[in-house]
């Protein structure tokens, strides 16, 4: 799949199907009893509630003619009693739904960040993460009250209309069959409508993707941006995907503006339809039982029997809207994880570090290979040294190495183990990898070392710091290892990012070492006292370096050339030399360049 | 100026799109409150009166007025949206630009997920507020008024008794909007936190998974997500209160009717037809009542985010376009550094640096991890500023020149290489945004970096992920490089940009850089020794002091730091 950017929209395959609501009944489910209860409050008080009217109805009809100032007081009384019940149920009926409408998606959160932390590398390299964000953070908070609050309205209104259409259909059939002639056409008008309407959110939900992912790169690009002086052309993309944005939503909002007049116009028209039947029966003298009192009576129930289809309309209108943020939800949990535990998978011993490739093939995309075939062994304790030209796959086979990716073929072994054998979790606990890119995490630069292995003392940590020579300049900042450092991080140069990354990946205490370009940008000096250091750490440590500058690597036990892919070479520092192939030729060089002054 | 006072200056240019709006609510009220009354005479003089001749002409009015009330409907939230979409729009921009303009302080302080949140979830409660809440109160008040206007037609006393709920009611708003205010400021900040979190989970995917952290970072989302909730479910906690009150203020209207209208007839003070009449405005009274509680919700909401939002739009970064900068669109690339010292936070990263650039010249710095060299770049780009001494690019203090000015005269490779997700090209040509596929071809051709885009199954429009996921170490730093070659500066910084290509590749650059046919001073900062030997001069840097000058040869014959370096990355046969 190729790579998704900020101004190119997700395609999202999947018809829309009743079976993203269902799933979301799965959610509300465990609330039932909740929802049971805040309905209870809710119908009862609704019921209620009706009864002031009539009182008052009761009232003019009769205390006021009787002059009944006791039944009046009665009256009032009850009312009173009413209403203090009413505002207890509102209060129940509040702290019931947003505590359910929290929980699910406090749910829903929840599963969808797990579900994220099992997806492989690929699917966080094929597309911006702003917008795996706004999945999980926006998307999901849009739906609270329709889950909770609006459901319950829904089905409080529904009650409503049984309710009022059964009280129709006893004063008058005909009349009724009438009224509910409208009905029809209005499901007709949100049935034609739906399907633009869905697709109207579906593009919202993809500008606001966009959008967001915009932001964020444009937040973690600063710098470039700053120095590149492209303040101006950002801001000509950003309002070009703002104004997307905001055009998207007006296109969707427009279907919702249609419901309430289309609602409106439809029952008006239903009631005009209802006037002059009723009127031509009784001009023509009576017939089926509509008389004057029934037509006057009915007409005051029509309005009644409206205004909850109204509001189930609206709600329907923000259930639409809902769907578009689930159906982007639930296709990030239904996303399939490619690197996952085998069904019989068994925890990885403890790894003693002999390590081999056995005819390993992988692609990162289809029909394109990055490794051919590569094989090779590793005995417990060695240090094995990756270099040739960028590009030949020197990240690759460590990376297959913690099973960052599955082989396309071929095996990967551990003490004779095949790691796609054994659990992803016991597997990478126990190696140790320094990557390329020295991610840090906003908080202080003690919980940042502590990372690898969060049960380490303070002093476990300062002695990590130490090992890799981090401890002098973290103790020179103004709050040693209590300084806060945030994720671009830029209070430390790049050189100490890896130094403090460097430090908690041997905190971690790992039987396989993997260091990947892990001292790129660490000074000679620095880099001796470290490797001193380190060569007392590697011992037992079956270990993996990726490195340019020879020296770092002459006294590796093996030296691997990778080219296109494959082992073009392999041995020790002298063998290589003596082979006078790729190797030789990379060493030379550097003689090269100094023999020229 | 107040957040509400920004918030304005936005909303004023709408203001006759939410006049016009208004208007149409007003037409809209007025139609809704006239078909009820068709409705009356078709029940009284139609049907019970028998005058059948006026029905059509009857109905037709109710259908023209149900007509009005769509049109007025639809209308006036199409003008609420599109200002509301209107005031958003400019909003992101104006924070947006201003986030451009932020310096790297600001941004050492403020996390990224925390930042977005003020251009999205915030963003969101001022669109509903412009969007709906203001036409929906507006819409309640007025309906409030004219049934009080009305109400006090039939009967003053009635009225009058009514009345006194508005002080009640009165209180109890300024009660809940006083007390939910910071417990919606809470909701916002642990969305913010949510955010941020999830931000940097999703950014860190790589290290999570290399230390097998998922349990850890779940652990850790679980508590943001129950602060999330918690902080919300506080709020309702509090609003949850008030709400209740306003239905049983709106109820207690129908008890006043009930007894001070009942005995009022009963006292003949008022007709039975009166009564009728005010029982059948009292919805008018209630309902607006009834909703108040959750619109001060709204409001709340509103003005909380506006205030997050204005917070970060006021930061003010410290480094400033100067009043009048020096006009200088082409800077030749003499660079003076003069008693140069920069201390940030207490430490003190640079001190007493001097040095002096001719144009054209290259320069290299070596030094130790965290000696200061990024820094030294950082000032001369002013992304920092001095905080002792002065930099002079053509004799010209920086703080002299417009940012842009200078910036746009500098070429940067960063030690830290962020690539946008975007294609290849567009990276490259990420400074000089409409230039042609030539230049970015050349430039990546100079950067060693055409051979292996060519051989992308698609080229220089292959996509790269966010901060060039995919490429490799080196692939990425000659992406870099060629970004900041391409816009053929009179200054460029190679800042570590060869690290993680090898030995050949670094001299094929080398070479391109010394047949760069305008005049350009090359800064290199490099660990590797052959990366810089061949520079005009050399600066070594120790603990923010250059410790040794020279040039290559002299540097050896100095037998200091440099010759150490030397001799431990060429060690003798």
């Amino acid at each position: 799949m190729a790579r998704n950017r900020y101004d190119v929209d997700e395609v999202l395959e999947e018809k829309f199907d009743i079976k993203q609501l269902k799933r979301m009944i799965q959610y509300i489910a465990p609330h039932k009893k909740k929802m049971l209860l805040a309905l209870f409050f809710m119908l009862s008080s609704a019921f209620l509630v009706t009864f002031i009217p009539k009182f008052m109805q009761l009232e003019m009809d009769r205390y006021i003619p009787e002059k009944d100032i006791r039944g009046i007081t009665g009256l009032v009384v009850v009312t009173a009693l009413i209403c203090v019940y009413a505002a207890i149920c509102t209060h129940a009926k509040i702290k019931l739904t947003v505590s359910v409408g929290q929980d699910i998606i406090h749910q829903l959160r929840e599963d969808l960040f797990c579900h994220l932390q099992e997806l492989p590398f690929q699917y966080y390299d094929e597309r911006p993460h702003g917008k795996i964000q706004v999945r999980v953070v926006n998307y999901v908070n849009s739906l609270s009250d329709v889950l909770s609050n609006g459901i319950l309205g829904t089905i409080t209104d529904l009650f409503n209309l049984i309710f009022i259409i059964i009280f129709m259909f006893g004063m008058n059939v005909r009349l009724t069959l009438f009224c509910l002639c409208g009905l029809p056409f209005l499901i007709l008008f949100v049935v034609v409508i739906k399907r633009y309407q869905r697709r109207a959110w579906q593009r919202q939900s993809n500008k606001q993707s966009n959008l967001n992912a915009y932001i964020a790169e444009s937040i973690n690009g600063i710098r470039v941006t700053q120095a590149f002086v492209r303040e101006r052309e950002n801001t000509k993309i950003f309002n070009y995907l703002s104004k997307s944005y905001r055009d998207a939503w007006m296109y969707a909002s427009y279907y919702g503006f249609a419901m309430g007049p289309a609602v409106s116009l439809i029952s008006t028209l239903t009631t005009a339809f209802i006037y002059v039947m009723g009127v031509s029966y009784i001009a023509n003298g009576a017939a089926n039982g509509i008389t004057v009192g029934v037509l006057t009576a009915f007409t005051a129930y029509i309005s009644r029997f409206w205004t909850p289809i109204n509001t189930i309309a609206a709600f329907y209108n923000s259930m639409v809207t809902a769907v578009s943020y689930l159906e982007r939800i639930f296709e990030t949990i239904d996303e399939p994880v490619a690197v996952r535990d085998a069904a019989d998978a068994v925890e990885m011993p403890k790894i003693k570090g002999m390590v081999s490739f056995d005819h390993v093939d992988f692609s990162y995309e289809d029909g394109i290979k990055v490794l051919k075939d590569v094989s090779f062994q590793v005995k417990p304790g060695e240090t094995i040294a990756f270099v040739g030209p960028t590009g030949a796959g020197k990240t690759t086979i460590v990376n297959l190495l913690s099973r960052f990716y599955n082989v396309d073929s071929g095996r990967v072994l551990i003490d004779d183990i095949d790691i796609s054998k054994v659990t992803l979790h016991s597997l990478r606990t126990q190696m140790g990898v320094m990557m390329q890119d020295s991610f840090i995490f906003s908080g202080t630069i003690m919980d940042n070392i502590r990372y690898g292995n969060k049960d380490a003392t303070d002093e476990e940590v300062i002695l990590a710091a130490k090992t890799v020579c981090a401890h002098d300049f973290i103790m020179q900042m103004e709050d040693g290892y209590q300084t806060q450092v945030n994720e671009r991080g830029s209070r430390l140069s790049v050189g100490q990012r890896q130094l403090i990354s460097f430090a908690r990946a041997l905190l971690a205490d790992p039987a396989i070492l993997i260091l990947d370009e892990a001292t790129s940008s660490i000074d000679t000096e620095t880099e001796l006292v470290l490797q001193e250091g380190l060569s007392r750490l590697l011992k037992g440590r079956t270990s993996f370096i990726i490195a340019h500058r020879l020296s770092t690597i002459q006294n590796a036990d093996c030296i691997m050339y990778i080219s296109d892919g494959g082992i073009a070479e392999a041995g020790t520092h002298e063998e290589l030399l003596k082979k006078k192939g790729k190797y030789y030729e990379l060493f030379t060089s550097q003689y090269q360049i100094e023999n020229k002054i | 100026m107040t957040p509400m006072k920004w918030f304005y200056s936005f909303l004023r240019q709408y203001r006759w799109r939410m006049f016009f709006g208004m208007v149409l609510v007003t037409v809209l009220v007025a139609a809704a409150l006239s078909s009820p009354y068709i409705s009356k005479i078709i029940v009284d003089d139609v049907i019970t009166g028998e005058k059948y001749d006026l029905l059509m002409p009857l109905i037709f009015v109710l259908i023209a007025l149900v007509i009005v009330q769509g049109v007025c409907r639809v209308g006036s939230q199409m003008l609420f949206e599109t200002s509301s979409q209107g005031v958003l729009f400019q909003m992101r921009d104006k924070v947006y630009r201003k986030l451009l303009r932020e310096d790297f302080a600001f941004y050492n302080k403020n996390r990224t997920g925390d930042l977005m949140s003020r251009q999205t979830g915030d963003m969101d409660a001022i669109r509903h507020f412009i969007a709906y809440v203001i036409y929906i109160i507006y819409e309640n008040v007025l309906y409030f008024i004219l049934a009080l206007v009305m109400i006090f037609r039939f009967n003053i006393w009635l009225a009058l008794s009514m009345v006194i709920i508005l002080p009640l009611a009165a209180a109890t708003t300024y009660w809940q909007a006083k007390s939910v205010r910071p417990a919606f400021k809470k909701v916002r900040e642990a969305f913010s936190s949510l955010n941020a979190f999830v931000q940097e989970n999703i950014s860190g995917n790589r290290v999570v998974k290399a230390f097998a952290k998922e349990e850890y970072e779940i652990e850790k989302f679980s508590v943001e997500n129950d602060k999330y909730r918690n902080a919300e479910l506080g709020a309702a906690k509090i609003w949850k209160r008030f709400v209740p009150i306003f239905e049983l203020l709106s109820n207690m209207l129908n008890i006043l009717l009930m007894l001070v209208g009942g005995v009022m007839v009963i006292g003949q003070q008022m007709t039975l037809g009166d009564l009728v009449a005010v029982n059948g405005y009292l919805w008018m009274l209630t309902s607006p009542l009834r909703m108040a509680g959750w619109w001060i919700n709204d409001v709340q909401r509103f003005t909380t985010s506006v205030e997050k939002i204005y917070d970060t739009y006021l930061a003010e970064p410290d480094i400033k376009k100067p009043k009048n900068p020096v006009a200088c669109k082409k800077l030749m690339g003499n660079i003076t550094f003069r008693n140069v010292s920069y201390c940030a936070e207490g430490e003190d990263i640079l001190q007493d640096i001097n040095f002096e650039v001719k144009q054209g010249q290259t320069i290299g710095m070596i030094g130790t991890t965290g000696a200061g060299k990024s820094t030294v770049m950082n000032l001369l780009c002013r992304f920092f500023d001095v905080t002792e001494g002065e930099v002079l690019v053509d004799g010209i203090n920086v703080k002299d020149l417009d940012m842009h000015d200078l910036r746009g005269n500098i070429g940067i490779a960063m030690q830290d290489v962020f690539l946008f997700s975007d294609t290849i090209e567009g990276n490259i040509a990420y400074g000089v945004p409409d230039c042609s596929f030539e230049r970015v071809e050349k430039a990546a051709k100079m950067a060693d970096a055409d051979s292996f885009i060519q051989e992308l199954p698609e080229g220089y429009d292959t996509i790269v992920g966010e901060r060039g996921v995919g490429l490799s170490g080196g692939q990425k730093q000659r992406i870099s490089l060629a970004r900041a070659l391409l816009k053929e500066p009179s200054i460029l910084i190679l800042d570590d940009t060869t690290s993680a290509v090898d030995m050949e590749t670094e001299s094929y650059i080398q070479k391109q850089l010394a047949n760069i046919n305008h005049t350009c001073t090359i800064f290199i900062i490099a660990y590797r020794i052959s990366s810089i030997m061949n520079a005009d001069q050399i600066f070594v840097l120790d603990r923010g002091k250059i410790i040794e000058r020279g040039t290559h040869r002299e540097l050896l014959e100095k037998n200091g730091y440099y010759a150490t370096v030397y001799h431990h990355q060429f060690p003798k046969q």
